[in-house]
């Protein structure tokens, strides 16, 4: 909630030349990394699902594109350290350019359409690469303070 | 530890059959209403955040709207009781006119009447996809209600209610990839179908071969199309491809008539559509 309350707010009120980070896939990509690895694919489903109902496009794209990114996290926790700040920030950049094309390539194979603005294609990543360790961040002090995750 | 793996392999397969479920029949009962539960989800951003957002941002200004509201008040009382003269001699010629229109056989002048709404939220997943606006079903807005923005002035269609929710709506706009609006050039006795493209520039497509069609030519809604009402602008062509040897007709870019990006209140026109149309529709 808070989350989605954050990315709405930032996309509406922040937003320059229509661009924004992505607070959902950081916070998913955060939880990932945080929570054990069951919850953490419920996570990047229903964070997945949020985006999903904000759009008018294939329902269900990206909640299955962030449940395979959070399983794909968990697999890589166990050989990558994602705990620095840096490697958050690569991580970030990776997964939005995979998760992104993954999206995009699953709706033209379904829809036959989809509209991938290159401007947005190209800046995103770097500001999601921005956000991540900062969500994390958060993330890592509620976990601390509340066992959230 | 191997518990831990296999929850997680479990809780893999699940979601991604789950999902896969959602995207390849997004109008399975169990996707509309996953759909409507988390939709629920949207209310604290959308409702509540924009309606605090909105407050704390007017303060200043709605204290000096008090003050000058009251003296406003004083002034318009007096000027009420005279305007109440008014509107008693301009009903008298409202019915009168009622009654010549109709004994003359004149059809009705129906204005767009509407709803008023601002735009709360813009997807930057789907910038030219979707908007949300701040009325739902509490306020009376329906699905395929037609949406006008207005830009210095102007008005242009904007897009029609997708999704209808108690507190706010979803709009699909006329640049989705979805989207289609069927138009025409003023007096110009061709139809085109003005299709959304993800950008901000629409192609109409189907202008038959030789129509006098050219570049600042103002598109409006046809009468043909029944889901907007006729006459609204939509866009202004941009530039007319010329025919290519394997098509027997033309295509156009149209840029909208309101710019589709900066929307901040729109109309929502309270339409009744054929009931036939609208279960078409949805």
């Amino acid at each position: 909630m808070l989350a989605g309350l954050v990315h709405w707010w930032w996309s509406a009120k922040l937003a320059v030349f229509g661009l924004a980070p992505n607070v959902i896939f950081a916070a998913a990509l955060s939880a990932a990394i945080l929570a054990r690895p069951a919850k953490s694919i419920c996570l990047g489903f229903f964070f997945g699902l949020y985006l999903d109902v904000l759009g008018a496009s294939m329902f269900g794209g990206y909640a299955l594109s962030y449940t395979l990114m959070a399983y794909g996290v968990y697999l890589m926790k166990r050989h990558l350290d994602l705990a620095s700040p840096f490697s958050q920030a690569v991580a970030a950049l990776v997964l939005t350019v995979v998760s992104t094309l993954f999206y995009h390539g699953l709706a033209l194979s379904l829809a036959g359409a989809s509209p991938l603005r290159l401007r947005e294609f190209l800046a995103e990543p770097f500001l999601n690469a921005a956000l991540a360790p900062l969500v994390f961040h958060v993330f890592l002090r509620l976990k601390r303070r509340s066992g959230v995750l | 530890m191997n518990r831990e793996k296999d929850l997680a392999n479990y809780a893999a397969v699940f979601f991604v059959f789950v999902s896969l479920l959602f995207v390849l029949f997004p109008s399975a009962r169990i996707a509309q209403t996953v759909r409507i539960l988390v939709s629920y989800s949207l209310y604290p951003s959308l409702h509540y955040g924009d309606n605090y957002d909105h407050f704390v941002r007017n303060v200043p200004q709605n204290i000096l709207g008090l003050l000058k509201t009251d003296q406003e008040n004083r002034a318009l009382t007096g000027r009420i009781k005279e305007l109440e003269l008014s509107l008693k001699a301009a009903e008298t010629v409202r019915e009168e006119n009622a009654r010549l229109t109709q004994a003359l056989g004149l059809a009705a002048h129906s204005p767009l009447r509407g709803v008023w709404a601002r735009v709360v939220n813009k997807n930057v997943q789907d910038w030219y996809g979707v908007v949300f606006i701040s009325k739902g079903a509490r306020d009376g807005i329906a699905p395929n209600s037609t949406v006008i923005g207005f830009e210095n002035g102007r008005m242009g269609l904007a897009g029609r209610v997708f999704e209808v929710y108690q507190d706010f709506s979803k709009v699909l706009l006329i640049t989705n990839g979805v989207s289609s609006v069927i138009c025409s050039g003023p007096g110009a006795g061709f139809e085109g179908l003005a299709e959304g493209r993800g950008t901000w520039l629409l192609k109409v497509n189907y202008i038959p071969e030789g129509t006098a069609i050219s570049e600042g030519m103002e598109l409006v809604t046809s009468p043909g199309g029944l889901l907007f009402p006729q006459g609204l602008p939509v866009g202004r062509v941009q530039k007319v491809h010329p025919k290519e040897s394997f098509m027997n007709f033309i295509t156009a870019d149209v840029a909208p008539a309101v710019a589709i990006n900066a929307l901040k209140e729109v109309l929502v026109v309270k339409r009744e559509l054929p009931s036939d149309l609208g279960a078409a529709v949805k």
